[in-house]
């Protein structure tokens, strides 16, 4: 009895454990800041408070923005802890998919069945972006119920274009690990390759930010390219979402092509 | 299409080192064939290269009549494979386990699996972090097994298998082969396999020394002779076995009187092929004790690949004492 897409399937319901513990954690921490915002950003004390912070400091964490209730979401939710709590799922699937099932030995007997490594890659990936479309809906639900109670004024339609870029830049580093995993087999250089998309990208922004004598950096930040308009208070640069998910779709075909290629598990 | 799997030239390089030097041989349907080797013979190379798991540097692979790296999903699903180290998820049960490999393997059905589990007598609720290695082995052979493939590949089956268990495998083997199936599976060592393969590949450092059926290995085997006497004088009972053909390192020397009845003659010598003319001396003599031991398969081994017998003390005592278990006493 052939079953519709196994792999996919098989990776779902073995990680719901995980995908529910980052759903209580993106939940705790949505519950924990916006309703804050009435206090802190809305708050004309606290907005003297961060004008007397250093302003590389509220740069690098874009707590420039948050007087406003879009620019706090942002800052706070979008741009730090959430983007934090979804890049470390998204590059532990990632990091697991190929890499780390390979090093722990159970590819192999995967493969000796009656599946292509293409079909590994590709369902696994499906695995993966069903997950962090799973949580990027949460985050969404979430922050629509909190926007009348924690006088946040968020424009629905921002909103939309907000968490479809937060998706995409969570995926991008997801992949990056995928990817990794697939050509060279080993967990560590997978997750390495997955927190470097992230980190980098949030350290390219906030150096970048900082002067115009660096502010090339900030065209080499995913991070950048997706939040650099602040999309919670403007809305999506919908240029960047297609080129996040196009880039991560390259690195799925590109890790399938690379585990296509060559040996396993030696 | 008479042969299951054939085998030519292969040569496997990882980065400058190469493991496979030109591997040869071929595997005719319905029967088993073993090979055995060292660890880091090959063994596990060679199986991963039918199964496409990895590639060959150089040298052509048929698998049922097709090349594995070509064939696609339709030809592994007619392999069951056994890994050389079965690695199972942790957080899982056997049942989900194989549950989800008839999914990408199938069809199967779920009476065999139960069928096979029970022979087993393996649990397949219980969660695999907590399976002995033994079990996660009988877990590893009944992925292998359950959906009735054509041909199984198994590297290293009985390894932590207890001997009874190592019985049940046996003739799920004998099973398989019944219904039409091939066997190729492989040892560190000659007597785990003798008992199930019609046909053994030796291999060593990356090539096949021999292909050999065991019946062949078994005539020019070494067995180890020991027998006491009475009544014959030391120097005649020595001469009696040096003119036995075959017979060889004989060594002979009276026992003292203590313990044995006196004049007793303890003997020692190996002999090579046939048992019949070894009996015939044998007969005459007033025999008190006598051990004549299964044939050491590994020291054929050897003697095919040298040409020559072994030499006795060097290195044969320890095999001699791991066989000495089976040996039968007259």
């Amino acid at each position: 009895m052939p079953r519709i897409l196994p792999l996919f399937i098989k990776a779902l319901t073995d990680s719901w454990r995980s995908t529910l513990a980052w759903a209580l954690g993106l939940t705790a921490a949505i519950m924990l800041y916006l309703p804050l915002y009435p206090s802190i950003g809305g708050n004309s004390q606290m907005q003297d408070l961060i004008n007397a912070l250093p302003p590389e400091m509220t740069k690098a964490l874009n707590y420039d923005q948050i007087a406003t209730g879009p620019g706090y979401t942002q800052a706070t939710l979008f741009g730090l802890v959430g983007f934090l709590l979804m890049s470390m799922a998204s590059v532990g699937w990632g990091a697991a998919a190929v890499g780390g099932d390979e090093e722990s030995g159970l590819l192999e007997l995967t493969l000796a069945h009656s599946v292509t490594r293409v079909q590994v890659v590709v369902e696994r990936a499906l695995a993966i972006i069903v997950r962090v479309a799973f949580l990027s809906v949460l985050v969404f639900v979430l922050v629509l119920l909190l926007n009348g109670p924690a006088e946040l004024g968020i424009d629905v339609g921002h909103l939309v274009g907000a968490v479809l870029l937060f998706a995409a830049l969570a995926l991008l580093s997801g992949t990056a690990a995928l990817c990794a995993g697939a050509l060279t087999g080993r967990k560590v250089y997978a997750v390495a390759a997955g927190a470097a998309v992230a980190v980098l990208g949030y350290v390219f922004n906030a150096v970048g930010r900082q002067s115009p004598d660096v502010e090339w950096l900030l065209n080499l930040s995913p991070y950048h390219w997706a939040y650099g308009n602040s999309p919670v208070a403007n809305g999506a640069d919908w240029g960047a979402a297609a080129g996040l998910y196009g880039i991560s779709a390259a690195l799925i075909a590109l890790g399938a092509v690379a585990l296509q290629r060559r040996d396993v598990g030696v | 299409m008479t042969q299951a799997i054939v085998v030519e030239g292969l040569r496997k390089k990882f980065g400058t080192r190469e493991v496979l030097h030109g591997v040869d041989f071929a595997v005719e349907r319905g029967t088993v064939f073993g090979v055995i080797g060292p660890n880091g013979a090959g063994k596990t190379t060679t199986m991963r290269c039918l199964l496409d798991i990895i590639r060959p540097s150089a040298g052509t692979i048929s698998v049922l009549g097709q090349n594995p790296q070509r064939a696609g999903t339709a030809l592994r699903r007619r392999i069951g494979y056994l890994p050389g180290e079965v690695q199972l998820e942790n957080r899982t049960t056997g049942r989900r386990m194989l549950e989800h490999f008839a999914a990408i393997s199938g069809p199967v059905e779920p009476r065999h699996v139960n069928e096979l589990a029970e022979r087993l007598n393996l649990d397949l609720d219980r969660q695999t972090r907590k399976l002995s290695k033994g079990n996660k082995q009988k877990l590893g052979l009944l992925q292998a097994f359950m959906h009735r493939p054509e041909l199984l590949v198994l590297d290293e089956p009985t390894s932590g298998l207890d001997p009874l268990v190592q019985q049940v495998f046996h003739s799920m083997v004998r099973e398989a082969v019944d219904h039409g199936a091939t066997v190729f599976l492989s040892s560190h060592v000659l007597s785990e396999v003798q008992q199930a393969a019609d046909a053994v590949a030796i291999l060593r450092d990356g090539e096949i020394i021999t292909v050999s059926t065991v019946e062949k290995l078994r005539t020019a085997a070494v067995r180890q002779l020991r027998f006491n006497s009475t009544g014959t004088a030391a120097n005649d009972v020595g001469a009696l076995l040096a003119r036995v053909p075959g017979v060889a390192n004989v060594a002979v020397r009276e026992l003292p009187a203590d313990g044995h009845a006196t004049g007793t003659v303890e003997a020692t010598a190996t002999l090579s092929g046939k048992v019949q003319p070894l009996v015939q001396a044998l007969a005459r003599l007033d025999l008190t004790d006598l051990v004549l031991e299964e044939p050491d398969l590994e020291e054929a081994v050897l003697t095919l690949y040298t040409g020559s017998t072994p030499d006795q003390p060097a290195n044969g005592s320890q095999r001699r004492a791991a066989h000495s278990e089976g040996a039968h006493r007259a």
